[in-house]
């Protein structure tokens, strides 16, 4: 518990410091807020403009496929919020700065992954967060299977995107050349934007088991429509706390190949 | 011309130096295009014409986004203001050439490499998920779609260097890169051809000069436009052209009179 307490009061600490950091040029922060606000308004428009003309998208209705973008969203926003220090990582390994992480007495990954929320994507939860409850409503025939399940899928989505980013961590300890694993991150999990059950085989199942976007960002909206059976679900977290054990695993071998580069 | 060889060679060699990290660059744009493709495949599975496309013709306007984009939007002059921010500008303003002229050829080396990745890359995604294309055989119009394809090089070549040249006057540069992002992918056209957007915000995407990056040159190609649109299209692009070079040419020169070389 103090343990807990220790790390709880250390994020709270960095976390702070990254909001004065970010807030230190508010033009840029407004811009940035903008721009991620533009960025979910025009797909919502291009939505909205699709369905104008067609009832259905891979058997999905326009609220379903609504609610998938939001979940997208929503997982993708709170991942960020948490994980920001992925996106600066690099720098701290190939300047050999990561040095000064590894003397200190907390726990390197956590400094690593979670040194600092960002500000701007708490400011961007409130309108995502409005407009997933909103959906949620409008839809009709969701039951509480659905709703527990779509809850327990959506912190599995979490758990697998955890798992992303210690992998990119890891990658870019063992290799120094790989500059934009995070944004491949973002690109793989942008694939599911829509669910990922308008791909054709084999993309489907790779997208889905092997590298698992499906199981993170549509298995939860699938859920809650009911589309999804108690053994898949079950599947589905097996998968996602398996991928995050795995990514650990690579974490603290990546640690041992660390060579101090520049410092 | 030597030196613009060369300064494309450079680029090249550049790139090569980082090439697995070059290579990662091509898989997202590949998986950028799987996204977009696969969404419009499923969308024209239940339907033989949409918004006046056929799915031959709108799964031609997506596969060829993906080369029209590097080679429109291809460019190395994003660099430009963290030079200046860096105060490495200075290295290239002591050098006997034109600035214009030296980033221009390097985005010619960034976009010959891009494209040149990209052709193949379609090649595999035709041969593996054999989509209907949609061929155009009228020497006329690919005329049109290369002049086309020209306007929207030189358009984004100035307004990319105008974003760049706000370093002059502020250390943040990225902020409205990223806003510019953000409306490229939606007004350019790459994830859907414009017209399928609602009339106002279609009237609003043509008074922006994004639609010339990708939107226009592809509807130029597929033959939906009339000849006297594509003259006024044409005729409006040289317009932005000049427009953005000049205020390109201006950002310059006020830029340098304020420009510091902090850092060096």
């Amino acid at each position: 518990m103090t343990t807990v307490l220790k790390y709880f009061r250390l994020w709270v600490k960095l976390t702070m410091n990254s909001f004065l950091s970010v807030l230190s040029s508010r033009l840029s922060a407004g811009l940035f807020l903008l721009g991620k606000s533009l960025r979910f308004i025009f797909f919502g428009i291009f939505l909205w403009a699709l369905f104008a003309k067609v009832t259905h998208i891979a058997e999905y209705s326009f609220l379903q496929a609504l609610f998938f973008y939001l979940t997208f969203n929503f997982i993708d926003t709170v991942t960020q919020l948490f994980f920001r220090e992925v996106y600066r990582f690099r720098q701290l390994v190939v300047s050999g700065d990561f040095d000064l992480v590894l003397v200190k007495p907390t726990n390197p990954l956590f400094r690593a992954l979670a040194g600092g929320a960002d500000p701007l994507d708490v400011l961007m939860l409130i309108p995502y967060i409005g407009a997933l409850v909103y959906v949620f409503l409008q839809l009709k025939g969701v039951t509480m299977w659905g709703v527990s399940s779509y809850v327990l899928l959506v912190t599995n989505g979490l758990v697998i995107a955890t798992g992303f980013h210690i992998l990119v961590l890891a990658l870019a300890i063992m290799t120094t050349e790989v500059d934009h694993a995070i944004m491949i991150y973002r690109d793989l999990t942008s694939m599911g934007r829509v669910p990922v059950d308008i791909y054709q085989e084999p993309l489907r199942g790779i997208i889905t088991f092997v590298i698992p976007i499906g199981i993170m960002m549509t298995f939860p909206a699938k859920a809650l429509f009911g589309l999804l059976t108690p053994g898949m679900v079950a599947l589905a977290v097996i998968v996602g706390v398996g991928f995050l054990v795995v990514c650990l695993r690579l974490w603290r071998f990546a640690l041992t190949q660390y060579a101090s580069a520049s410092s | 011309m030597k030196l613009a060889i060369q300064i494309i060679k450079n680029t090249w060699e550049e790139y090569m130096m980082y090439r697995l990290s070059f290579v990662l660059w091509r898989v997202r744009s590949v998986m950028q295009l799987v996204v977009t493709y696969f969404l419009w495949w499923a969308i024209f599975s239940q339907h033989t014409e949409l918004f006046g496309y056929t799915q031959s013709m709108m799964l031609t306007y997506i596969l060829l986004g993906a080369i029209v984009r590097p080679l429109v939007m291809g460019t190395r002059t994003q660099e430009v203001g963290g030079m200046i921010n860096d105060g490495s500008l200075s290295n290239y303003l002591i050098r006997p050439m034109n600035i214009f002229r030296f980033f221009f050829s390097r985005d010619i080396g960034d976009k010959t490499l891009n494209i040149l990745f990209a052709v193949v890359e379609i090649a595999l995604l035709l041969f593996f998920l054999r989509p209907p294309i949609f061929l155009q055989a009228n020497g006329l119009i690919l005329f049109f779609t290369a002049v086309s394809l020209l306007i929207g090089m030189m358009i984004f070549f100035y307004f990319s260097l105008l974003l760049s040249f706000l370093g002059f006057w502020s250390p943040d540069v990225w902020a409205p890169r990223f806003l510019s992002f953000v409306l490229a992918e939606f007004f350019t056209g790459i994830l859907f051809p414009l017209d399928i957007l609602p009339a106002p915000l279609f009237l609003l995407s043509k008074l922006l000069p994004f639609s010339y990056f990708i939107y226009f040159p592809l509807k130029v190609y597929l033959g939906q436009l009339q000849m006297s649109s594509i003259l006024i299209g044409i005729f409006v692009g040289f317009l932005w052209i000049g427009g953005m070079k000049f205020l390109a040419s201006l950002f310059w020169k006020k830029g340098l009179r304020v420009y510091a070389a902090e850092g060096r």
